[in-house]
């Protein structure tokens, strides 16, 4: 489960945002850049919190759609910001649908604890494994067509044109034979589920894939987990920063000319470390309430640091979405967004 | 006025150089591009909220896909803001609040977290208080027996003389609803305490140092008091908010679950206020009063807990500090009323039996 939680954070971004060539001929570099502020995402989130606290928590969508609005207003390609299009009371509807499943799954899990019962308790325990199991696939999905539905760039909207039942096999199959594997199979679920997500993304006539390998994934674990034991965790970092690359830099952007080009995330373990260490220093010495701070050095780090190299031409992109509040949006899983990101 | 600036047409990312003309009705944006020249006219109505513009201003315009300018001149801003004051496209609650500025930023950051920490320190307790003090009396019991039971597991427990203590409590008038359970421990420890819902655990520790059963129904008066005020329970009910509000924050749900069935070994620890340790022992001498026992008793268990040898820990003591506070204040509620105390067989005999080896 850890690898998919980690792949649910990583993902919404790059697999929207990013991509790389290394195709020779006149290879040209498209810079990401963030733009925002500490102060000012701060500022956002202090009455984000306020209003949440003053509505007792109703707020909250709308709150998390002020958030990503600014996010995404501060993210650049090629000097044009991304906008974000998703409401408050989309999210609110999305909210209220993850709400519900988790609560009534936590329910079933309190009820476990509670009859103090062994039995019950094991029962309780496996229909809340099988519930999570069985709603993932359909929270991914739902997120990666709602959020690309939502983002824009140029006025031109990605897409997501990946279909659920593929979703629900791909995880299903993975998931079973990294049980079968003990493990080891995660490396290449992790891939797979990767290649789903992004391979579907369309960016108007521009098309993304996912060129990672489960072998090297699996290599990098190995690697990062002897050597984070070795150096007392301080490997940790550059195991990190080793992640990232992987999951960035193998995003591939195809145009529809056939030429490509290729995200590079130029970020290093120090810079890691700098980040992380940092982080963790403001959270404890602002009681928490400089999370926003952390956030929009996080994204200024990677986003300053990854380009797009290749022949990317920021002129040629074309619409191809249809309006997403069409009726093929409306059904359950559109809109359920657990909110990660 | 007119601004340059570029015009995305919602088709294409291609951004085509355009001139911004601010009309009194909207804006007309005429755009050239190689061979591609025209002119589209944006009524105010259908032009999108725009927040968090910086030194580029970004508008949209119209329904999906949408048609969007970006130009970059501050002039702009303040030239829309001038020109459509009040327009539903420009207001944003957000934006106000960023051009409050770092002083004003600042400002609402530390009142935030003031009330953050008054709510922990005051909010988080005034509610637990409330939770406790509405809890039926019929879960307060079943509760106090689950405690009663699991705190026992880990103890040996006296028969003899917890016959002879619920023997003593049956004698005393306690004025109190529920009907008491007392166990006495085999241990060392100077210590005794109560559980919601009349029940109260008493360590053969502290009957040892005794030497008089007014001792022993000072000590009883002080634990039945907590009982009946909820003080264990409201001690509980904090604890566990403090944990739960722990645990929502920190998103492991299920170990609140876990603490509403553990919280035995917590409630040896818990530590009640000097201001419900008063009212304790101010309702343990009541206790005396009723029954006509010499209050002394209430001023000699002090004693003797606070002479206990240095090196002894003395753990009732440890989670009821001030100790010599306590005898000062009890001496000034003695002398308020003076009585005569009346000797009590049936209570001697049944404190014979506790005493006797
Ligand atoms: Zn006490």
């Amino acid at each position: 489960m850890a690898c998919v939680i980690f792949l649910i954070n990583f993902s919404p971004y790059f697999q929207t945002f990013m991509t790389t060539t290394l195709l020779e001929k006149e290879k040209q570099t498209t810079h990401f850049s963030f733009t925002g502020r500490g102060s000012e995402y701060f500022a956002i989130e202090i009455v984000n919190i306020v209003l949440t606290i003053v509505t007792l928590g109703l707020y909250y969508p709308w709150a998390k759609a002020k958030s990503l609005q600014y996010l995404y207003r501060k993210t650049e390609l090629a000097g044009t910001p991304f906008v974000f299009h998703g409401t408050g009371k989309e999210m609110f509807i999305g909210f209220i649908k993850g709400l519900g499943v988790f609560l009534v799954l936590y329910a079933i899990l309190i009820y476990g604890f509670i009859s103090e019962d062994p039995g019950t308790l094991l029962i309780a325990y496996g229909v809340f494994l099988l519930g999570l199991l069985a709603i993932l696939p359909l929270a991914l999905h739902g997120m990666m067509r709602y959020r690309t539905s939502r983002t824009s760039w140029r006025g031109i909207h990605l897409g997501y044109r990946g279909e659920l039942s593929d979703m629900y096999s791909t995880y299903l199959i993975g998931f079973f034979l990294t049980i079968l594997t003990l493990g080891i199979y995660g490396s290449w679920f992790v891939v797979k589920l990767r290649k789903q997500m992004i391979d579907n993304v369309r960016f108007g006539n521009v098309r993304l894939r996912y060129v990672g390998d489960g072998g090297d994934l699996f290599l990098i674990h190995v690697k990062g987990y002897f050597l984070s034991v070795f150096t007392l965790g301080i490997y940790l970092f550059w195991y990190t920063k080793n992640l990232l690359h992987f999951y960035v830099n193998n995003i591939v952007v195809l145009q529809e000319d056939g030429t490509y080009s290729r995200l590079q995330c130029q970020v290093s373990g120090w810079d890691v470390l700098k980040l992380t260490v940092g982080n963790i220093l403001i959270v404890i010495f602002t009681l928490g309430l400089g999370i926003p701070l952390t956030t929009t050095r996080t994204m200024s780090l990677i986003m300053n640091n990854t380009v797009m190299s290749g022949q990317f031409d920021a002129d040629a992109l074309v619409q191809t979405e249809e309006a997403y509040d069409s009726a093929t949006y409306e059904s359950m899983s559109d809109m359920m967004d657990i909110g990660v990101i | 006025m007119i601004f340059e600036g570029k015009y995305y047409n919602g088709q294409s990312s291609k951004g085509m150089p355009a001139q911004i003309t601010l009309l009194a009705d909207g804006l007309r944006i005429d755009y050239c591009a190689d061979e591609v020249t025209g002119s589209v006219h944006w009524e105010l109505a259908g032009m999108h909220p725009s927040e968090f513009n910086d030194a580029t201003t970004l508008l949209r315009y119209g329904k999906f896909p949408q048609q969007s300018i970006s130009v970059v001149d501050k002039g702009f801003k303040e030239a829309l803001l001038q020109q459509y004051r009040g327009a539903a496209f420009l207001k944003s609650g957000y934006n106000s609040v960023l051009s409050l500025g770092f002083s004003g930023i600042a400002i609402m950051a530390l009142s935030l977290l003031g009330l953050l920490v008054a709510f922990l320190i005051w909010g988080v307790p005034a509610l637990a208080d409330r939770v406790a003090m509405h809890f039926p009396e019929s879960y307060e019991r079943a509760l106090g027996e689950q405690l009663y039971t699991k705190m026992l597991q880990g103890y040996q427990v006296n028969d003899k003389k917890t016959a002879a203590l619920n023997a003593y409590l049956s004698e005393l008038n306690t004025d109190l609803d529920y009907p008491i359970t007392a166990a006495v421990v085999t241990s060392d420890e100077v210590n005794a305490f109560a559980i919601p819902g009349g029940y109260v655990v008493v360590y053969e520790g502290i009957l040892d140092k005794m030497e008089h059963h007014e001792e022993l129904a000072a000590l009883m008066g002080h634990e039945l008091a907590h009982i009946r005020n909820r003080h264990s329970l409201r001690a509980m009910t904090r604890s566990l908010s403090y944990y739960m509000l722990a645990s929502v924050l920190f998103g492991d749900v299920s170990g609140v679950a876990a603490v509403l069935v553990d919280n035995a070994s917590t409630l040896r620890n818990l530590e009640y206020s000097r201001t419900l340790e008063l009212e304790a022992d101010r309702e343990g001498l009541e206790l005396l009063r009723r029954n006509e026992l010499n209050e002394q008793g209430a001023i000699l268990l002090m004693e003797r807990l606070q002479s206990g040898s240095e090196l002894e820990m003395l753990a009732f003591v440890s989670t009821h500090p001030n100790t010599g506070d306590r005898i000062k204040v009890l001496n000034e509620l003695i002398a308020e009323t003076k009585r005569p105390a009346k000797e009590k067989p049936e209570l001697e005999r049944y404190w014979e039996q506790l005493k006797g080896e």
